[in-house]
């Protein structure tokens, strides 16, 4: 048995490309039954790519199919009378709805929230938006650029900037997006949990500023009650962070004493670091910089993976810089089948991510690829939605599920 | 209906684990109404009670007490803190008595050391057949590599990530010890998981939690982009593949900085009305998406220009008002200051008896009907009496003894 966990849970999914989809996909890759709803014109991210040699194509984006997977989808135009209802009849359907519409979005289609709990008193309604949907700053835009360097991430990177002229960074990828997602989740499935006591739905507003902020709540609370100043070029700390080698770079994490004996003794115990007080962690930490430039040196001859491998195998912890190409080489991830095959109708196959959580009773897995545009338009309103064939028919002339024609 | 009804009450989580991954997990879970009890040895601590965040004045303060670490406080909110000393047999007893006692439990030590004190799934499983274990590690349980021990920052490289993040003629940068918290919001997610899985079923199961693997589920569209085009994403700064502008831009000031992404041509139009120079949106230099990308080094001049004279937050204010995607690149000590953080009540304010009120960063949600919980982290020990007593049921006597014979404080 797989991908049973969820199952029975039903979700209406209102989103667009990272962080409503991703909250999606983790519900339905553990078998809750997930309805995406897509514009007729399809979710963005199908036109984000990256593509099968670099051609777009709206059934091929990576973007699209890896957040996408294990859901039914249809298409659906919300300015159609016919659509509104159909919308309608799946909020009352379900038991979670997930949107990532900006705040006011879908009030301006017919469905505030009070119309919305009416419609369905036990929806858990989760809604993710820039900077949540109350205060000053609710209506402002914000995507992973603006939101990584809002909620205090990007100021810190990258970390041990030689050079401040120039511009701190936001972290690579979907960062910000992935980890609201998470947080929606999160709360979405508390809600799911709590709702059998009360029967009663909840509305969730979810922050994507307040998701990333809660990640650096140790650092934002330090920074205030020690005075301490962060920045992008701190001195640095008594682990040694990211090293140069030859073919890349690793991150050194030798803080405690054993941890930097056992490195010393790697590099042969040179005469510069020779002495006892070197064993303390103490007089490290405000002298390590003293003999940074020699350990960068040795560093720098290390081949990136094998002096990652020595380390680790002895209980240091250290890690190398891996390209996605490494991490799919990685014998570890192999030995816990991390990536998964997955076949899709327009790509054909490609190794997906898989979920860092191994689970014995109700493990996870892909029980379909990401949908075709509109693939279940007559699966969804014939079997969820109980129209009959004819019924169906007329609601596809009447222009529910796609573009009106100028 | 009584209002304010935490979603997860009744359920009752044992933490084992330290530092931030777990602990942060088991926080979410108490947020949410869950009864979590921290069990840690009182002369074994988590490391976090003494811990400050790096960089300071004194660079290594020795002598941090332990209820005053702010990353500790930061990270166990809402919590009930139980000290036992699981090197005793008597220790580990009770521990293996409050587990049974437990839904879930979680821990994050090295792979090998729940079993060592009898606290492994197996064992635990003979105690309570539908207990949920969790056990959250570098690498996971088995395989190769299950002794090399991470951190956030190694997990972050290992993972994929951080070889993305930073500029693409410098060195890749590994985030700030924020990996750690995220893969606690997913561990938080596949304990509700299989909580639900147990409710509806009666079926409990051990959860094997990979930290490196955590990292890479975040990474999806590269894997699969990498094997569609057989090139290696690569680091872009705040570059973004197709929109122009999407930079991050000098204001007046020693190391102030605003974040700016424009995503459409009716946007440029603002943007360059904003600075002053709305011909830019009319010639073919940047009008159209594509022409702005190609000529986006001569834009963000143009930009940077503007930008380096003015005040940042009056800057941000303009383009905000102006319906554009804009934002300071925030210190953490702003964090704290800003109005619309105020206006969300994104802080959870809490009396620390030995520190005095703290604000501490709450969580990233309102739902309708409830109030988080305002409860500080707790003192080492500061439950004893209650879980041992009130859920384990022993005498005052025996407390007593437990003290005398150094396995409780």
């Amino acid at each position: 048995m797989a991908g049973v966990a969820l199952a029975g849970i039903k979700v209406v999914e209102y989103t667009t490309m990272v962080a409503g989809p991703y909250c999606g996909k983790l519900l339905a890759d553990l078998g809750a039954d997930v309805i995406k709803v897509e514009p007729p014109e399809g979710d963005p991210a199908r036109a984000f790519g990256p593509f099968p040699d670099d051609k777009p194509h709206p059934e091929k984006s990576a973007l699209f199919l890896y957040n996408n997977t294990s859901k039914r989808g249809i298409t659906l135009n919300l300015k159609t009378a016919e659509g509104k209802e159909l919308f309608t009849r799946l909020i009352q359907w379900a038991d979670a709805l997930i949107d990532n519409y900006p705040p006011g979005h879908l009030a301006s289609i017919g469905f505030n929230d009070e119309v919305i709990q009416k419609l369905n008193p036990r929806l858990i309604h989760t809604s993710i938006t820039p900077y949540g949907r109350t205060g000053p700053r609710a209506q402002v835009k914000g995507d992973e650029l603006t939101l990584a360097h809002a909620s205090g991430l990007g100021n810190l990177l990258p970390v041990r900037s030689v050079d401040t002229n120039r511009a701190p960074v936001k972290p690579g990828g979907f960062q910000i997006a992935y980890q609201s997602a998470l947080n929606a989740a999160v709360v979405t499935m508390a809600a799911l949990i709590g709702r059998g006591k009360t029967g009663k739905g909840r509305i969730i507003d979810v922050s994507m500023q307040e998701a990333i902020m809660g990640l650096l709540r140790p650092g934002i609370a330090s920074s205030r009650y020690q005075r301490a100043t962060w920045s992008r070029v701190p001195d640095r700390p008594p682990a040694m962070g990211r090293m140069k080698t030859s073919d890349g770079y690793l991150v050194l994490g030798a803080v405690e004493d054993n941890h930097f004996r056992i490195l010393r003794e790697m590099m042969g115990n040179p005469p510069w670091m020779a002495g006892d007080q070197w064993l303390n962690m103490a007089y490290r930490s405000h002298h390590l910089m003293d003999i940074a430039p020699m350990m960068d040196a040795w560093m720098e001859k290390q081949n990136m993976k094998e002096i990652s491998e020595k380390l680790a195998k002895q209980g240091v912890p250290i890690g190398p810089i891996n390209s996605i190409k490494d991490v799919m080489e990685n014998k570890q991830y192999a030995f816990r089948h991390y990536f998964t095959e997955v076949e899709h109708p327009a790509t054909g196959k490609y190794k997906y991510p898989g979920w860092p959580y191994l689970m014995t009773a109700s493990p996870p897995q892909v029980s379909r690829p990401a949908p075709l545009l509109g693939q279940h338009n007559e699966e969804v309103i014939c079997r969820e939605l109980n129209y009959s064939r004819e019924g169906y028919r007329q609601l596809r002339k009447s222009g529910a599920f796609r573009k009106i024609q100028r | 209906m009584k209002d304010n009804t935490l979603p997860l009450e009744g359920i009752r989580v044992g933490d084992f684990s330290w530092v931030w991954a777990g602990p942060f997990a088991c926080m979410l879970l108490a947020m949410l109404g869950a009864e979590v009890i921290k069990v840690e040895g009182h002369k074994r601590t988590d490391l976090m009670r003494h811990s400050v965040i790096w960089p300071l004045a004194d660079p290594a303060p020795a002598n941090v007490p332990p209820n005053q670490g702010l990353a500790f406080n930061s990270v166990n909110m809402n919590k009930k803190s139980l000290t036992l000393d699981l090197s005793k047999p008597e220790g580990a007893l009770l521990a293996k008595q409050l587990a049974a006692k437990c839904d879930i439990v979680i821990d994050n030590m090295r792979a090998g050391a729940m079993e060592r004190v009898g606290l492994g799934y197996e064992a635990l499983r003979k105690l309570r057949p539908d207990i949920i274990v969790l056990s959250s590690g570098s690498r996971g349980k088995e395989g190769p590599e299950r002794d090399f021990p991470g951190y956030a920052t190694i997990h972050n490289a290992i993972g994929g990530v951080a070889y993305v993040t930073g500029y693409p003629d410098d060195a890749p940068s590994t985030t700030v010890g924020d990996t750690d918290l995220m893969n606690a919001t997913t561990a938080a997610f596949i304990l509700l998981a299989a909580l639900h899985h147990r409710m509806q079923t009666g079926e409990g199961q051990f959860i094997d939690y990979s930290q490196c693997e955590g990292v890479t589920s975040l990474a999806g569209e590269m894997a699969l982009g990498y094997q569609m085009t057989g090139r290696i994403p690569e680091r872009m700064g705040n570059a973004h593949p197709y929109y122009a502008p999407h930079n991050v831009y000098r204001c007046w000031g020693v190391d102030r900085w605003l974040a700016l992404e424009i995503h459409s041509d009716i946007e440029f139009a603002a943007l360059a009305r904003v600075i002053g120079k709305p011909e830019l949106a009319q010639g073919r230099r940047f009008k159209t998406m594509r022409a702005r990308k190609r000529n986006e080094r001569v834009l963000d001049r143009i930009i940077e220009e503007w930008t380096r004279q003015r005040d940042r937050d009056w800057m941000v204010n303009e383009f905000c008002q102006a319906g554009l995607a804009a934002a300071p690149s925030r210190d953490w000590q702003d964090i704290y200051a800003d109005p619309h953080l105020r206006a969300r009540d994104a802080f959870i304010k809490v009396q620390h008896p030995e520190i005095g009120p703290l604000e501490l960063v709450g969580v990233p949600w309102k739902m309708s009907d409830y109030t988080p919980p305002p409860n500080r982290a707790p003192l080492l020990g500061e439950h004893n009496d209650y879980v041992l007593r009130r859920i384990l049921g022993l005498t005052e006597q025996q407390v007593k003894e437990l003290r005398e014979k150094d396995v409780i404080n």
